[in-house]
């Protein structure tokens, strides 16, 4: 059994450290980036809010509004991505939350944070292999997961930005043991925890998967990794400190809330009950609802169907991921351009959050990109081992044209999930998502508004149990007598009223006035129904005529 | 005597002018109240006349929310629906005339399905049933064949799930560029937004039972049907659709 010493490795190690990433690789890496940001910037107001989309962008509004934020342990994740969007909310000109004209400042963050995750391959190109590194680049540019999460205003991209930020930064700091990598690696770390919660995944899946690499290696290969080797005591303690800091700062709003630190802790406890019985924040007792089977990411990654729509499968990636995954755990020396340890610890790091999200009740199709994207690293690793198993130029050649059919066929599917079927259920991605004809509604208003003497004083009462009207409060921001409640109050006339049909019945007894009344889809399934007092709908109707 | 008998005929003779261009296009113009006025007519029961018989698809239980059921404000009701299916009559030999007939549409190139699928007598909501066109007013136009008297009009637009789709219009002509003898059937476009006029039929959700439009003996060689999206998404779906009468000899 061929093994190598601790010496050679060492010295192999300091041999690595050198190597920059080619000039070549370099620019591809940058094109690559470059076309990850065309596909994701153009038209990104046209899909109307998801729920979770509003609730963040009215947190984020709010925060604007008032400069406070107060950690909710219960709800909401943590607050990197409303501090990110500052700086575009400021570019935008606007000064309030009305004043935001589009969501395009808010949106503009996973975009720019999704595309950041292929300008880290730049800084590991020498752990997976620079050729590794450009098929990793085009896969995340091109995955029709990452490109439509890349435009969702939620924490997911942040979170595996700064994951992969932080195993970036980790194996840096093992090339050369300087300070400033291992205190990034601890801002990223910090960052981590203050966006997601589910951060603790990817801390147990990272903690996992360095054990499994170290029992591996020696088991497989026979060689020890001493991991004091790789890294100075102190230089982890004050990386281990930058990211306490980081994420108290951020959780307490710079100590505003110093309560947020506890909090963040007792969160994991309302968390672990939501994953355990797959239920909603808003009833944790009703069984369920998010509660999925086990295979419920796989089969939507490997092969999906719905609604007579179209068949949608990222397999290209798991396929390559796969073989990436056998190559990396395979006995093998430290030829190749590509760093043993580390290609196991993702493959190991993979494995685990695939097994992790797997077993957790609770599932929302978001959840799936920390693990698909350390499925995108060891598809770049496995693409590059199946060009070499492969013994014949043609055979190589074959594969090559096999993988660039694929990534079309990924980039027309996340072209057709992102532009065509944005807000369709018959889009894996879609969970939950408000339909396109809500923006009708939206459209109602802006166009009763503009011939209602008050203008957006027009009164609008939201008569909606449960407050089940989001994203209505973004679109209805410049609207300045919006008036919600939970149930129909005695004096419920107003120039409009939106409420739902389980409502109108007692609502009808109560109302003095006369109403024209219009159906909306606020979900597929869900309804909203407006009631316009009748002179205003015949005024509205006589300018479309 | 015969002053008062010239004037009361000349009213009579005024009144009927009036009467005959409300009810009737005159120089190619749709009149207002077209809709309405055959909307009314189903029809008496009588010799020869029945409802018509429709095959209807299977049942699938939606988990509808039992306040959806319920009459929503300016939504067809179920007992509304039921009551107007009940009063649509057919000539008791009355055929569907659209059964294989030719489709074509605004959307030749639809998103899910082919256009023919809409009269191959498949009411399914299942996949390979049905035909969706993309956003925004579409139609779908079938041509009977021969000029025809039809006395109802059945539609199945997807209903698989609980939706309501937008600006239904139904309209009925001569000529496939609808410009002889159109006739509006059908139009629940209450906002105009269509721009095909604003009509006074109401919204609807969708059921595995259908849509029946009752008409007395309209005459006409082609239908027309439009749609602009629905409150899923802004996909226009059919799945059938069908059109009882009888061809002119």
């Amino acid at each position: 059994m061929h093994s190598c010493s601790d010496a050679e490795e060492r010295s192999s190690a300091t041999a690595v450290r050198l190597r920059r990433p080619g000039f070549r690789v370099s620019i591809f890496l940058l094109l690559i980036c470059a076309g990850a940001l065309a596909f994701r910037l153009p038209r990104l107001m046209e899909r109307p809010l998801h729920t979770d989309e509003a609730v963040h962008v009215f947190s984020t509004g709010v925060l604007l509004d008032t400069g406070k934020y107060v950690y909710d342990p219960n709800e909401y994740h943590g607050p990197t991505l409303y501090y990110f969007t500052f700086p575009f909310i400021r570019l935008s000109g606007a000064k309030s939350y009305r004043d935001v004209a589009t969501l395009i400042p808010f949106r503009i963050v996973p975009v720019v944070f999704g595309a950041g995750l292929i300008l880290l391959l730049l800084f590991f190109t020498d752990a997976i292999g620079p050729r590794a590194a450009i098929v990793a680049g085009i896969l995340t540019a091109i995955s029709p997961a990452m490109v439509f999460y890349s435009r969702y205003y939620i924490q997911e991209m942040l979170l595996i930005f700064f994951t992969f930020g932080a195993i970036v930064a980790g194996w840096r700091y093992t090339r050369g043991r300087r300070l400033g990598w291992a205190l990034l690696g601890g801002a990223s770390l910090g960052f981590m925890h203050a966006t997601k919660e589910t951060s603790a995944i990817a801390y147990g899946a990272m903690l996992g998967a360095t054990i499994l690499t170290i029992v591996w290696t020696r088991w497989i290969d026979g060689r020890r990794l001493h991991l004091p080797d790789y890294f100075h005591h102190w230089h982890a303690a004050g990386a281990l400190k930058v990211a306490a800091v980081v994420s108290i700062l951020c959780l307490t709003a710079l100590l505003s809330n110093p309560a947020a630190t506890l909090d963040a802790l007792r969160s994991y406890s309302r968390y672990f009950q939501r994953a355990a019985t797959g239920g909603s924040s808003a009833d944790m007792d009703s069984p369920g609802i998010h509660a999925h089977p086990w295979y419920y990411y796989l089969r939507m990654l490997a092969l999906f169907r719905y609604g007579g729509g179209p068949w949608w499968s990222e397999g290209l990636i798991l396929l390559l991921a796969a073989a990436g995954i056998v190559k990396a755990l395979k006995k093998r020396s430290l030829a190749g351009e590509a760093n043993i340890h580390v290609t196991r610890f993702l493959a190991f790091y993979t494995v685990l959050l695939i097994g992790i999200y797997s077993a957790i009740p609770y599932k929302t199709p978001w959840c799936m990109l920390g693990f698909l994207h350390g499925a995108i690293l060891m598809a770049g690793v496995g693409a590059v081992a199946i060009r070499e198993w492969l013994p014949r130029r043609w055979l190589r050649r074959t594969a090559a044209a096999l993988f660039v059919i694929g990534v079309l066929h990924l980039g027309l599917q996340a072209y057709r999930g992102s532009f065509v079927l944005y807000a369709d259920a018959r889009n894996p991605y879609v969970y939950g998502h408000t339909s396109t004809d809500f923006l009708r509604l939206v459209e109602r208003m802006e166009g009763l508004a503009k011939i209602h003497p008050e203008g957006y004083g027009m009164p609008i009462r939201l008569i909606v149990p449960g407050s089940d009207y989001w994203p209505l409060p973004w679109y209805l921001r410049r609207f300045e007598e919006v008036t919600p409640s939970d149930k129909v109050p005695e004096d419920a006339d107003a120039a409009v009223i939106i409420t739902t049909p389980d409502l109108q019945e007692d609502l009808d007894r109560r109302l003095r006035d006369r109403y024209f009344k219009e159906v909306f889809g606020l979900r597929p399934g869900v309804l909203l129904v407006a009631y316009i007092q009748q002179p205003l709908w015949d005024a509205f109707i006589r300018t479309r005529e | 005597m015969r002053k008062m008998k010239l004037n009361t005929g000349w009213l009579l003779l005024s009144l009927f002018v009036f009467w005959f261009a409300g009810v009737t296009p005159v120089f190619g113009v749709e009149s207002a109240t077209q809709t309405e006025t055959i909307k009314d007519a189903t029809g008496e029961e009588g010799p020869g006349m029945a409802p018509p018989r429709i095959v209807l698809p299977k049942y699938v239980k939606r988990g509808t929310p039992k306040d959806i059921r319920k009459k929503v404000p300016n939504l067809e009701s179920d007992a509304e629906r039921d009551k107007t299916r009940e009063r649509v009559l057919v000539p008791k030999d009355a055929v569907n005339l659209a059964s294989k007939k030719e489709v074509t549409g605004s959307d030749e190139e639809p998103i899910i399905g082919d256009l023919e699928m809409i009269t191959d007598g498949d009411k399914e909501a299942t996949d390979g049933s049905f035909v969706e066109l993309g956003p925004g007013v579409q139609y779908v136009q079938i041509d009977l064949g021969k000029r025809s008297k039809i006395y109802a009009i059945a539609l199945w637009h997807y209903h698989q799930e609980i939706r309501v789709y937008h600006d239904v219009v139904i309209k009925t002509a001569d000529d496939a560029d609808f410009i002889t003898h159109v006739t509006t059937v059908f139009n629940n476009d209450h906002d105009n937004s269509a721009r095909l006029g604003v009509g006074k039929d109401k919204p609807y959700l969708e059921e595995y039972k259908g849509k029946l439009i009752g008409l007395k003996g309209i005459e006409g060689r082609f239908v027309r049907l439009y749609s602009n999206g629905n409150t899923s998404n802004g996909a226009n779906d059919y799945i059938e659709v069908e059109v009882y009468g009888a061809p002119l000899e």
